[in-house]
């Protein structure tokens, strides 16, 4: 399918002065999953609201499955499940009654209501807790009955903010897993996350967000890439191994470092293959190993990266 | 000659309606759901007691802290206090009832299940007229607890009968109805329940104790008499007591009535539209 399920140009949305989105465009192909990262104001709600139909652009253009935001709220409306910053589901009913509320406003006879309810609770190990009121539920599961929820009515595309704020690892681990089904049954997902693992794990393209601008954008990889910090290290068994290690390195172009008395080598390098060069530095030198690391640099450098570089 | 599809060139593309995948609910359908889940709320002793035993707290005390009003000589004569005071009652409890509806509301839109609501294909105006549904069944049967136990209790019998204060108990729930939708309109706007609760006290402040509804308005100082001769919940509490009393005035009545249809059709539209803008 060639029409993008998301696509933002220039949007802006400003409240009074503050401008919450200032000039962001972005596009989500067909079944993909874009995590926007940012931190605490940078605007991920808003446009999350202005996807959902629940707030106007002040200016530019929002589509959803190529229909306009604007114009056709209706059909948007048709198409998306919302799982908001805050849970929002009936704490006075059970959960199953929730998902049946919402099968029964989307049309569904009583008994098909009741089946996708169990469906779901399922899905995401509610039924258990199915007839307890939701008021008595914890974070995470009302968490995933709020997912569940947006599930309903086998939406195309799904925007979730912040989905797994104040969820164990295991609560987590599982509702990752229910995104990546989605996906791969053919779901497009906007997330909003603080969590680089997060979008890390189940993002194919990132978009970090600063103060409702685009600061970055790109696959985790990409990102990484510009940022850089690849590095090699090696573990030695004493400190003469290390100065004959480090001896060898310096002399195969490489810069490793260590603390004090600490008997980790650490360089930088641009990429993997370096890997072979160390590899064939410290074995010429005799040295014998006792481990070996390749390390990745992870969303937080690029994170932190970017938000020093715009000033904060 | 037949009609094929509109390709006019520049035209936005129409968009397809997704099916969606139950089919989607008509309006009626939607009310019904709505209304329902906020009626199951009777099921909780905790949300409802309290609007029940309230009044009849109120009633005892006022009862008794107001005996001596019927004593007075702008009191109508052969009345017995309670019966010209539960009428009264009837309509200040629709106040709080309408006032619910508007605090009930802004709690929802806080705590994130209206958007979810707004996100959905469904008429933002079901949600509304399913919560004017809902607490006005709720606030009848409050009503009705309320009469019971003013005829059992207090000794009310009043000459209309038990169709008489069933009269009353319409015009109070009527005026709750319409008044639930201006507190409604309000919510939308202030958004938050903290911001609604204290100007719902003050309207009912006013409203309430510069009419008629404990004592005659001829019974109260000058300035207060003045305000509480033009004071619509005056000729609501005269409406429902005259139907109670067994001496109804068609006139008042269908002014109170109709005053409250107007109300609706002037606030159900605005509460709506601001409530669609709402985030
Ligand atoms: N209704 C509103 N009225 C006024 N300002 C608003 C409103 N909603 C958001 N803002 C402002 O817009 C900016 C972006 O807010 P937004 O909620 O989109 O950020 P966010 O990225 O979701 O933050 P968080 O991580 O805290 O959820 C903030 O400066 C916020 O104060
Ligand atoms: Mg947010």
């Amino acid at each position: 399918m060639d029409t993008p399920m998301i696509e933002l140009t220039d949007v802006t949305k400003a409240f009074g002065s503050t401008k919450a989105l200032d000039g962001v465009s972005l596009t989500v192909p067909h079944g993909t999953v874009l995590g926007l990262l940012g931190h605490n104001g940078a605007g991920k709600t808003t446009l999350v609201g202005i996807l959902s139909t629940l707030a106007l652009p002040t200016s530019g253009q929002a589509r959803v499955a190529g229909v306009d935001v604007v114009r056709h709220p209706e059909e948007v409306r048709r198409r998306i499940g919302l799982t908001g910053q805050y849970a929002a589901v009936d704490e006075t009913l059970s959960g199953h009654a929730n998902l049946l509320l919402i099968a029964r406003l989307l049309g569904a006879t009583r008994a098909q209501a009741a089946s996708r309810a169990e469906e779901l609770l399922e899905l995401f190990s509610l039924t258990d807790a199915a007839h307890r009121a939701v008021k008595n539920y914890s974070g995470g599961m009302r968490r995933r009955l709020d997912l569940a929820a947006s599930l309903v009515g086998d939406p195309d595309v799904i925007f979730l903010d912040e989905p797994t704020t104040g969820l164990d690892p295991t609560a987590r681990r599982a509702l990752w897993d229910v995104v990546q089904r989605l996906v791969r049954e053919g779901t497009t997902v906007l997330l909003t996350t603080q969590y680089l693992e997060e979008a890390d794990v189940l993002a194919d393209s990132i978009t970090v967000l600063s103060a409702g601008r685009v600061v970055a954008s790109g696959t985790a990889e990409e990102l990484k890439n510009r940022i850089g910090h690849r590095s090699v290290s090696v573990t030695v068994r004493g400190a003469d191994d290390r100065e004959l290690a480090a001896a060898a390195l310096r002399r195969a172009g490489l810069s490793p470092a260590h603390e004090d008395d600490g008997l980790v080598l650490t360089m930088p390098v641009r990429d993997s293959t370096a890997v072979a060069q160390v590899v064939r530095a410290t074995d010429e030198a005799g040295v014998d190993l006792a481990g070996l690391a390749f390390c990745e640099p992870s969303l937080d450098d690029v994170y932190m990266a970017l938000n020093h570089s715009d000033g904060r | 000659m037949t009609l094929t599809t509109d390709q006019t060139a520049g035209a936005p593309a129409p968009a397809l309606t997704r099916p969606l995948r139950y089919g989607g609910a008509g309006v009626l359908r939607q009310v019904s759901v709505l209304s329902g889940r906020s009626l199951r709320a009777l099921r909780e002793p905790a949300l409802v007691l309290p609007g029940v035993l309230e009044p009849i707290l109120m009633l005892t005390v006022f009862s008794q802290v107001f005996k001596s009003v019927s004593q007075t000589s702008a009191f109508p004569a052969g009345v017995s206090y309670i019966d010209y005071l539960l009428p009264a009652f009837l309509v200040t409890g629709s106040i709080s009832a309408g006032l619910k509806s508007g605090v009930a509301l802004t709690t929802e839109m806080n705590n994130g299940i209206i958007a979810r609501f707004k996100a959905m294909p469904i008429h933002t105006g079901s949600v509304l007229v399913g919560r004017s549904i809902a607490d006005t069944v709720l606030n009848c049967v409050n009503m009705l607890v309320m009469l019971a136990a003013a005829a059992l209790v207090f000794g009310y019998g009043p000459d209309g009968g038990v169709l008489g204060s069933l009269g009353a108990v319409l015009v109070a729930v009527v005026l709750g109805w319409s008044l639930g939708w201006v507190f409604m309109a309000l919510s939308a706007w202030v958004r938050k329940p903290e911001a609604l609760q204290p100007i719902g006290g003050i309207v009912n402040m006013v409203l309430l104790f510069a009419s008629n509804a404990f004592v005659p308005a001829e019974g109260l100082p000058g300035w207060l008499r003045a305000f509480a001769e033009v004071n619509p919940m005056s000729y609501a509490i005269t409406a429902a007591r005259d139907l109670a009393l067994g001496e109804p005035s068609t006139a008042t009545v269908l002014a109170t009535l109709g005053t409250c249809v107007v109300i609706v059709t002037v606030t159900a539209p605005l509460a709506v539209r601001s409530f669609r803008r709402a985030t």
